[in-house]
């Protein structure tokens, strides 16, 4: 290979590394410096170490949005997951008619997140009239549920489970095509039962799949901002402000960047373990 | 009688032939079909039947399903309201975004597919660990950057962050798109005296609409719907992308939620109608490139 042969690899690559290093990697290290500094209004004031850790990580109230991402994600995660896992069992076959249904299914993935929130605050909220409707005759007539903390948080995790369920159907639906269909066949013909072939066959071979759709999903709720900011503003009071949530605020309402620094850094570290698990996986097996 | 119409004729006799319950069997999967596609799109029809009542009649109680009087005065007043300007705000930057990354992830994945060098194992992981880390997480230094080098609420800035967001999805599915080409097509336009990059434009490019579309339709879809990052790097009205614009006006109208609902679904429309057409390219995007169809 000539001399130009073997640098032209790496003058291909050249615009896309750095892009991704002034972009990403350099909010990651601004976002570290930041973090050991008293900052106010975008002003560094003093380096101040480990303090805005201490105090964040001691603050009730980010403790609080902890603990709200944890229940959200936690619901959401599986009623996701079980949601889009029968999806995909029920759209698996070929024909015209499961894959219309499959677009259907997907539409609210498709649409921006911020929309769908929307039009589900628009369904949940009082002055629409479905809640009073469908819940007058059990005479709850006057619940307004995103002003009750565990009714808003249901609808949270509604949201999640109506956007992206598509989601999870799509990565499973994946695994399942690559289930070499003689196994059913022969399972079939020895007599073996759906839910013995479900059991046997499906649900060993999705191992890999199954597990990358958890942790991509977990990743997701873990990290989710938009569904709380616009479906319940995070309230009522903080009962469903997720941790990103706060750390937007303390950012960009409340100015604090360094106690917003670093509250992203422990997100950070957070989706970094969870991105770890993808990584080895991927190494493992190939797959994403 | 030809081949064909003998194979319609049997194919008519099984239709006709259907053992019994297979009838039911097929209502039975209709029925469950008609719950999931009301479950996941009521909440948009309801949106879009609210939008058409007249101001007056949207808090009704109880509830009418569809509008009695269908206006459109809503559509109007967001329209009235600048909506064109973030609309076109929108098309600019999610284009440039498109363009951005589809060449800038073509050099990188021809570079990952193509050439064996130190490194590559690497970057290829690097590329899945970028490709899955959310941008949450990273909004408030990004902020700081942007203002530092002077980019923060410029449309600029934005396609420059939504490019760094989706390239690694791009790069990713576009090498993918280019290893199951093959690679003799490429060997002979070197022989021919092609440089690695003419080859890439003149012979790979050429070859990978499909890969180039599955790409494009997943940056679009990115770029026009996200509201997370032009709401941080954005502030005049000058730059506002529509989501944005529809989040102003949740505080803007209040409880109006006529004009509210209106705007949701002009964002809407334009992606479900991109997405019908082009469907079958969105699902391989979703899966990063693994799974066509």
């Amino acid at each position: 290979m000539r001399r130009a042969e073997l640098w032209m690899p790496w003058r291909l690559l050249a615009p896309a590394i750095v892009l991704e290093a002034t972009l990403v990697l350099g909010p990651l290290l601004i976002g570290i410096w930041y973090s050991l500094h008293n900052v106010r209004f975008f002003q560094i004031r003093a380096y101040v170490g480990w303090a805005n850790y201490q105090r964040i990580l001691t603050s009730p109230d980010v403790l609080n949005s902890l603990w709200v991402t944890f229940v959200f994600s936690l619901g959401a995660l599986v009623l996701t997951f079980v949601v889009g896992f029968a999806l995909a069992l029920w759209l698996e076959r070929d024909g015209r008619g499961a894959t219309a249904m499959r677009a259907v299914v997907l539409v609210p993935y498709m649409i921006a997140m911020l929309v769908g929130s929307m039009l589900l605050k628009w369904v949940f909220a009082q002055e629409s009239g479905l809640s009073g409707m469908v819940l007058g005759p059990l005479g709850m007539g006057d619940v307004s549920i995103l002003a009750d903390p565990g009714t808003a948080m249901a609808a949270l995790v509604f949201n999640a489970m109506w956007r992206d369920s598509a989601f999870a159907m799509i990565m499973l639906l994946a695994g399942l095509k690559s289930i070499p269909p003689g196994l059913h066949l022969a399972a079939r013909v020895d007599g073996a039962s759906a839910w013995m072939r479900f059991r046997r066959i499906t649900l060993p071979l999705l191992r890999v799949p199954i597990v990358i759709t958890l942790v991509r999903l977990l990743i997701h709720f873990v990290n989710i901002l938009t569904f709380p900011l616009i479906l319940t503003g995070g309230g009522p009071g903080n009962a469903t402000e997720t941790v990103v949530l706060k750390m937007f605020r303390l950012g960009f309402q409340d100015h604090v960047l360094g106690q917003a620094n670093a509250l992203a850094l422990v997100v950070f570290a957070a989706n970094l373990a969870l991105v770890g698990v993808l990584l080895l996986l991927f190494r493992r097996t190939g797959r994403l | 009688m030809t081949a064909s119409s003998v194979i319609l004729r049997s194919a008519a006799r099984e239709r006709s032939a259907l053992p019994p319950g297979v009838g039911r069997r097929l209502l039975v999967r209709w029925a469950v079909n008609g719950i999931i596609a009301t479950f996941a799109l009521f909440p948009i029809l309801w949106g879009l039947s609210s939008s058409l009542k007249p101001a007056d009649r949207i808090m009704e109680f109880p509830p009418r399903l569809l509008p009695q009087t269908p206006t459109l005065e809503h559509y109007a007043r967001v329209f009235g309201d600048g909506a064109s300007g973030y609309i076109l705000n929108s098309i600019l930057v999610s284009g440039a975004t498109v363009l951005a990354t589809l060449g800038f992830g073509a050099l990188a994945g021809y570079a990952l597919a193509r050439f064996d060098f130190r490194g590559r194992g690497t970057l290829m992981a690097l590329t899945v660990a970028v490709m899955s880390i959310p941008v949450a997480s990273l909004l408030v230094p990004t902020f700081t950057l942007l203002s530092a080098a002077g980019l923060i609420d410029t449309r600029l800035g934005l396609v420059l962050l939504y490019t760094a967001y989706q390239l690694p999805v791009v790069i990713w599915m576009l090498y993918g798109y280019f290893r199951t080409l093959p690679v003799e097509i490429e060997n002979a336009a070197r022989i021919d005296g092609c440089t690695p990059l003419a080859t890439l434009r003149k012979v790979v490019l050429p070859l990978s609409k499909p890969g180039l579309v599955a790409a494009a339709l997943f940056v679009l879809v990115f770029a026009w719907n996200d509201f997370v990052v032009a709401v941080t790097m954005t502030s005049s009205e000058a730059t506002r992308t529509f989501p944005v614009a529809i989040y102003f006006y949740l505080g803007f109208y209040g409880r109006e939620w006529g004009p509210l609902l209106a705007a949701s679904i002009v964002s809407i429309v334009p992606i479900v109608a991109v997405f019908i057409a082009l469907q079958r390219h969105f699902m391989s995007g979703l899966t990063g490139g693994g799974v066509k169809g």
